[in-house]
């Protein structure tokens, strides 16, 4: 990457006032209209039973899974891309997002045809189950990819590529699941594919926290391997590192951030990905701060981007997943056509 | 046995597996057959319902399925020549999503269009979502995992327009969505002539130009130096994939991993030259794609299950195989 024009303090100092007034943004501006008063009001602790209802349980929620999510994809990618020593690796590159999709899809198809045989029962799905049967799908993948490469000593290319088979191979048969059955009951898992924050309740956040609290806190211990992981591994383990130990440890940390927010919100394609470049760019000399910088981004872009689709699409908003594609592949093909 | 004659007993094997094949597909299926029903069925074309199930439902399908398993096979071959890659396949450059998504964008918000328009909005599709990656990949000189990643990104990017076109889409969605599981249900005589002259354009065109594809194979400079144009070979050649893809997809829907797992299969058999690559790909491709087919609608009868999910069971196992050798090297396939 080329050398950052901007000077680190500064841009750090614009995200630090960006991301509260991002916040702010979008707890006041939202389908329904509520005046700004109101919604000051409401967070006082004052305020309309109608306006604590929308802003207490419906847009504060939303908002802190959308940050928690963020995080959680935007360090994923960033330890991802630091163990594979691949500028382009990513949770959905990886296949750990197509694995909880298919986790989702059998899970539900077994959820309505197995258990139910009662063709009423549109309003019964178990959609609470779908983080955790998401996040275990994502997990099992990744353990699937760990298991093809362990044998042949963890080649990061090698693993890359294997990641990019099995989500090919997953995703063709969650396709063909969702497709083949394509009753209207599948319009769940079509919303929940296309990545979006509709919807997101304090339970979702409750399931994403002790997840971000682990992942995060680990990160300090990873901190000084994390820095020689991206050397070959000849050269890390000359300079006393437990090479397989500490990618182990770095992939099963990415892995599971990822698989948590990928069960909650869907595959939010990309942000794994331009995050942490972003986030380096930024950061330029100052290495240690990459991490919290690659965090705090995270979070910002998340909430702009929901936002967006909240506000451009209007009562139909537009999913997340489709604003973040819509704004992360030509940055990738970008990226691409640079890295030789 | 020379090269020749291997290849020549290859293709009659395949085609004698074809054959075998689609009379067991007439015979199985939600109403089960004996083997001189079906024949008898099958020579007088206007007697009962086991004549009008043969006729109007069962080889219809099998014909439509063998058609376009030949296509995709032939695409994937010539696009793994054209950036001699073995990772390169109408499902990993984008060409499926793009098509898919112009066709579905165009079903959805234009709905006056002709479906008899769809062939060639699906070929603008596939072609910009292949040039795109080509763009970004620097047309195939870069390394392999660089295609597919390319490729991987386009397809990501197009399946989320897709994915949110349907959601838009409201009460088209569900017949979008029975197009979109890609298969032969239901599909007809109508729908077998409506893909024929694209196949035939595509899979002749590759025949055509069998001896730019061998010096193709040898490298842009040699193919140079032996006085081709490489440039205006591959784009030729790419057209002929895409409009092969093009014409498949509005009939069967995206079938993932045929295109890729053919050519492979194929280069096992060791065919003589670049022009027995092509039968080769066409006899095996059909075959794998009529055997899917069968096996889609007979394993759970009368419930069909998708053909994708056969063969990404075929051909996904295959990949991650051909990922897992090929990662060392990273250099280009062998193109025969």
């Amino acid at each position: 990457m080329r050398t950052a024009p901007v000077s680190p303090v500064l841009s750090t100092v614009f995200l630090a006032v960006l991301f509260p007034v991002l916040l702010l943004v979008a707890i006041l501006l939202g389908v329904a209209d509520l005046p700004v008063a109101d919604v000051l009001d409401v967070l006082l602790g004052r305020g309309s039973d109608n306006a604590q209802l929308i802003i207490g349980t419906i847009r504060i929620p939303r908002i802190l899974t959308g940050i928690l999510a963020g995080i959680h994809f935007a360090v994923a990618g960033a330890l991802l891309q630091t163990v594979m020593r691949n500028p382009l690796a990513d949770p959905t590159v990886m296949g750990i997002s197509q694995g909880a999709t298919l986790a989702v899809t059998v899970f539900l198809f077994f959820a309505v045809y197995g258990v139910s045989a009662d063709a009423n029962t549109l309003y019964a799905l178990p959609v609470a189950w779908l983080p955790l049967a998401g996040a275990a799908g994502g997990l099992a993948a990744g353990a699937a990819i760990y298991g093809l490469s362990v044998s042949r000593g963890l080649n990061p290319l090698r693993m890359t590529l294997c990641g990019i088979a099995i989500g090919a191979f997953l995703h063709a048969l969650a396709m063909g699941l969702i497709a083949g059955w394509g009753s209207a009951r599948f319009e769940i898992v079509l919303q929940w594919l296309s990545g979006s924050l509709y919807a997101r309740g304090w339970e979702h956040v409750l399931f994403l926290l002790p997840f971000t609290a682990a992942g995060l806190m680990a990160l300090p211990f990873l901190h000084r391997s994390l820095g020689l992981l991206r050397f070959e591994a000849d050269v890390s383990r000359s300079f006393g590192l437990n090479y397989s130990r500490q990618f182990t440890l770095a992939l099963v940390i990415a892995c599971v951030l990822a698989a948590s927010a990928v069960g909650v919100v869907g595959p939010l394609i990309f942000v794994g990905l331009i995050v942490p470049h972003l986030a380096k760019v930024l950061a330029g000399r100052h290495f240690r701060a990459v991490l919290p910088l690659t965090a705090l981004i995270g979070a910002t872009l998340v909430t702009g981007a929901d936002l967006a689709g909240r506000l451009l699409g209007g009562a139909e908003e537009i999913p997340i997943g489709v604003v973040t594609a819509f704004g992360g592949a030509p940055f990738l093909l970008f990226l691409l056509r640079r890295y030789r | 046995m020379s090269a020749h004659a291997r290849s020549a007993s290859w293709f009659g094997v395949l085609l004698a597996l074809a054959a075998a094949v689609s009379i067991a597909a007439l015979i199985f299926g939600a109403k089960p057959m004996t083997i001189s029903q079906a024949l008898n069925a099958l020579l007088s074309p206007r007697g009962g319902t086991d004549a009008i199930i043969v006729w109007t439902l069962r080889m219809p399908r099998s014909i439509a399925a063998y058609l376009a398993g030949a296509a995709l096979a032939v695409a994937g071959y010539l696009l793994q020549s054209i950036t001699r890659n073995p990772l390169a396949a109408p499902d990993l450059t984008g060409v499926t999503a793009g098509s898919v998504t112009f066709i579905v964008a165009s079903f959805v918000f234009f709905p006056t269009v002709s479906s008899a328009l769809y062939p060639v909005i699906g070929m603008t599709g596939g072609l910009a979502a292949a040039l795109l990656t080509l763009w970004a990949v620097r047309g195939g000189q870069a390394p392999p995992l660089h295609l597919a990643l390319g490729g991987i990104t386009v397809a990501l990017f197009l399946n989320a327009i897709t994915t949110y076109v349907l959601v838009r889409g409201g009460p088209q969605s569900p017949s979008l969505l029975f197009w979109l599981s890609g298969g032969f249900q239901g599909r007809s005589w109508s729908q077998v002539a409506y893909m024929l002259p694209w196949t035939i354009l595509g899979i002749g065109l590759a025949l055509l130009c069998h001896r730019a594809i061998s010096l193709l194979s040898l490298g842009d400079d040699a193919a140079a130096g032996m006085g081709a144009n490489p440039g205006l070979w591959k784009l030729l050649l790419l057209m002929a994939a895409i409009c092969l893809v093009a014409g498949v997809t509005p009939v069967s829907g995206p079938v993932a991993f045929v295109g890729l797992a053919a050519p492979h299969l194929v280069r096992l058999l060791r065919p003589e030259s670049a022009r027995w690559s092509i039968l080769l790909n066409i006899a095996l491709g059909g075959c794998l794609l009529l055997a899917a087919d069968a096996l889609a609608r007979s394993v759970a009868a009368p419930r069909e299950i998708p053909v994708s999910i056969f063969t990404a069971l075929i051909g996904g196992p295959l990949f991650i195989y051909l990922t897992q050798r090929g990662a060392g090297a990273g250099t280009g396939g062998r193109n025969r």
